[in-house]
């Protein structure tokens, strides 16, 4: 070649729009602005004034009322990308991240996607196909059954005979699956049919397909997953494990970096495992291969999420490389900055919803009438929110990611607890004194988690734990706080001090 | 000045005195700080800082890390916990109704499940009764505090 330079495929980025929003949007919006690009978001009409509006260069509402009319539209934002000159397309994670047939599209409109390629996400979006890739290319994978079957009757009468060689307690899956949705345990075959009536029926919902496998549930194992990175010049590297075993429902609140019991040994093999399952679909970009891990150190695939993930700042914290900044490198076809893997200290990371822990973690709304996060050296707090927003039942009800850092696991504990007790939240519940217990269970503590622990030390249920006199005390702050006419004063400067609309006068509801 | 508050089912009534800048109760004290925090200092003489904000009629407070709703009640004023309707813990559709009126169930009985959030949630009974009335159908979109089910003993 006369100008020495190959072409990797990649182009020059000036202008990325960020398909997506809240707490995702901020965080890639803000790497835009420390790369010296231009940004594009796009936001739905109940977003207008939301935070990560204001963190991009332009802010383009999308028009419709649904999400599907919105933030799933894949035609109306590619229209905003060609009106606004835009040459590269972040995806987050949830929405279009995994859509193949979107990936396609954004390339066919001659926009840089930043993600790997519509292939790669076929393959591992298909639970699967993913597993089937997997076996072929040598990963191990859990024992189960994939199911052809789409039709009802047909599918149960599989799942039924599949699960007298898969073995109880089991796991049905939705194929598309993702975040719980469509996946049910059982344990009584009794309950299986009910159990694939019910997978298929959310799967459906969810995500407009009802296929369903099975796979036998791994008890006392660990959920730990390897993230990758692989750019266009061939080299592909993993960036150490995250352990994310703490979940509810099967959503993930508490992950860690370094997993407690990894040993050097089992490092590098589960690394090489991921390099490998990455390369089997030529991977490009920020990518992670979930695993189990079970006791005997064994592991097995579970799936690949070819995006970023919700859990990627404890990998920053500890390796020090930035993984939004590297994905908008790698589409623009340079080189991955990242040298040797060096792992420093420890990470941890909790995840703030607006829900019950109290009533079966179920999603909470309300204003956001306080919200005072807590800072200080080794904190870093990933949010879309701020004070006088208010939580509605229109998307996810995650809040913030609040994510401690360091140099020793027992250190990122207790400054995790300290930063737990300083966040101050009102008006809407949150699972925040959930997770502050949950840092002192003793599995916690020891780092023995593994995927059945909530379940298992609140049977019945969590309910906080606290003493008459720390109740006396809140008692006299709301006498104090009615007598000295604190409602009309907090009226007052939320009325007079931005031009959200108040919610303490728009809200019919009564909480909580 | 005397108040009324309602938690967890329970009243609390509760008069405090002001001396000073100092408002007092028992071997509680508490200083209202300009930021509109609330410095509360122990039986223990140990302070810390409190947190409250009102939403309607509830109070919330933060405090040594704890979260509490108390609800602001009149003096005097009924108690309406008698009614025993399962409301909608939120917005969504109801995915099946299991339960017809004049139907008798357990407690813990599944009686109806909704879909919010893309998550299934499902309505049981709280005790064992007779249905008294069945709010909604399938398909239905409700909202959050719509009554779904209502029971008698």
């Amino acid at each position: 070649m006369l100008t020495g330079k190959p072409d990797y495929g990649g182009q020059m980025i000036n202008t990325v729009l960020v398909a997506n929003r809240g707490e995702i949007a901020c965080r890639i919006l803000r790497a835009c602005t420390e790369a010296g690009l231009r940004s594009v978001a796009v936001y739905a009409n109940n977003d207008a004034g939301s935070m990560f509006t204001e963190l991009a260069s332009k802010a383009v509402p999308l028009i419709g009322e649904t999400i599907a009319e919105t933030y799933l539209n894949q035609e109306q934002i590619l229209q905003i990308a060609a009106a606004h000159d835009v040459d590269a397309i972040h995806p987050g994670f949830g929405f279009l991240s995994e859509r193949a047939d979107f990936a396609q599209a954004v390339i066919d409109a001659g926009i840089n996607w930043i993600g790997p390629s519509p292939r790669a996400i076929e393959k591992m979006g298909d639970k699967m196909t993913a597993r089937l890739t997997m076996k072929a290319a040598g990963v191990p994978v859990i024992p189960g059954q994939e199911i052809a079957s789409e039709d009802e009757e047909t599918m149960i009468s599989e799942i039924v005979e599949a699960s007298q060689r898969v073995g109880y307690p089991l796991l049905l899956k939705a194929s598309s699956g993702g975040g719980g949705k469509g996946m049910r345990k059982v344990e009584d075959p009794a309950e299986l049919t009910d159990a694939i009536k019910g997978a298929r029926r959310e799967a459906i919902t969810a995500f407009g397909d009802g296929r369903v496998y099975v796979e036998r549930l791994l008890t006392g194992s660990k959920h730990v997953e390897i993230q990758v990175l692989a750019d266009k010049h061939g080299r592909t590297i993993h960036l150490g494990e995250r352990e994310c075993s703490v979940q509810r429902r099967h959503q993930k609140v508490f992950e860690e970096s370094p997993c407690p019991v990894m040993t050097d040994g089992l490092r590098s093999r589960m690394g090489e495992a991921a390099v490998m399952a990455a390369q089997a679909v030529d991977y490009v970009g920020a990518g992670t291969v979930e695993f189990l891990l079970a006791s005997n150190g064994e592991f097995f695939f579970l799936e690949m999420n070819t995006r970023i993930q919700v859990e990627h700042p404890v990998t920053e914290m500890v390796t020090g490389v930035d993984l939004v900044r590297e994905q908008l490198r790698i589409a623009a076809g340079e080189p991955m900055s990242c040298g040797e893997l060096m792992i420093r200290g420890h990470s941890i990371e909790v995840r703030l919803y607006a829900e019950d822990a109290s009533n079966n973690f179920l999603p909470a709304i309300g204003p956001l009438a306080v919200f005072r996060p807590p800072s200080g050296p080794g904190i870093r707090l990933d949010t879309g929110v701020r004070e006088g927003d208010m939580v509605t039942p229109d998307y996810d009800p995650m809040l913030a990611k609040l994510i401690v850092w360091a140099p020793s696991r027992n250190e990122a504990l207790q400054r995790m607890r300290r930063a737990l007790d300083e966040f101050v939240v009102l008006g809407t519940i949150t699972n925040i004194r959930f997770l502050r217990e949950l840092c002192d269970q003793r599995e916690v503590v020891s780092g023995r988690t593994d995927t059945m622990l909530i379940e298992r030390v609140w049977p019945d249920g969590w309910q906080p734990d606290y003493s008459d006199s720390t109740f006396d005390a809140a008692l006299i702050v709301a006498a104090v706080s009615e007598s000295a006419g604190l409602n009309k004063s907090r009226l007052m400067t939320t009325e007079s001090t931005n031009d959200l609309i108040s919610p303490f006068q728009t809200l019919s509801r009564r909480y909580p | 000045m005397h108040h009324e508050f309602k938690y967890d089912g329970e009243k609390y009534e509760i008069t405090i005195a002001k001396d000073g800048q100092t408002w007092l109760l028992g071997d509680y004290t508490a200083i209202l700080c300009d930021d509109n925090r609330i410095i509360v200092t122990g039986p223990e003489g140990v302070s810390k800082f409190a947190h409250s904000a009102k939403v309607r009629d509830m109070w919330w407070i933060h405090y040594d890390g704890h979260i509490f709703c108390l609800e602001k009640t009149e003096p005097g004023s009924q108690d309406n916990d008698a009614e025993q309707g399962m409301t909608a813990p939120m917005p969504g559709k109801i995915l099946e109704v299991k339960v017809k009126t004049g139907q008798t169930v357990d407690a813990g009985e599944l009686l109806m499940v909704m879909e919010a959030m893309k998550m299934e949630h499902r309505i049981v009974a709280p005790k064992t009764g007779t249905i008294s009335r069945v709010g909604f159908s399938v398909g239905d979109q409700v909202q959050q505090g719509d009554t779904l089910v209502e029971m008698a003993d």
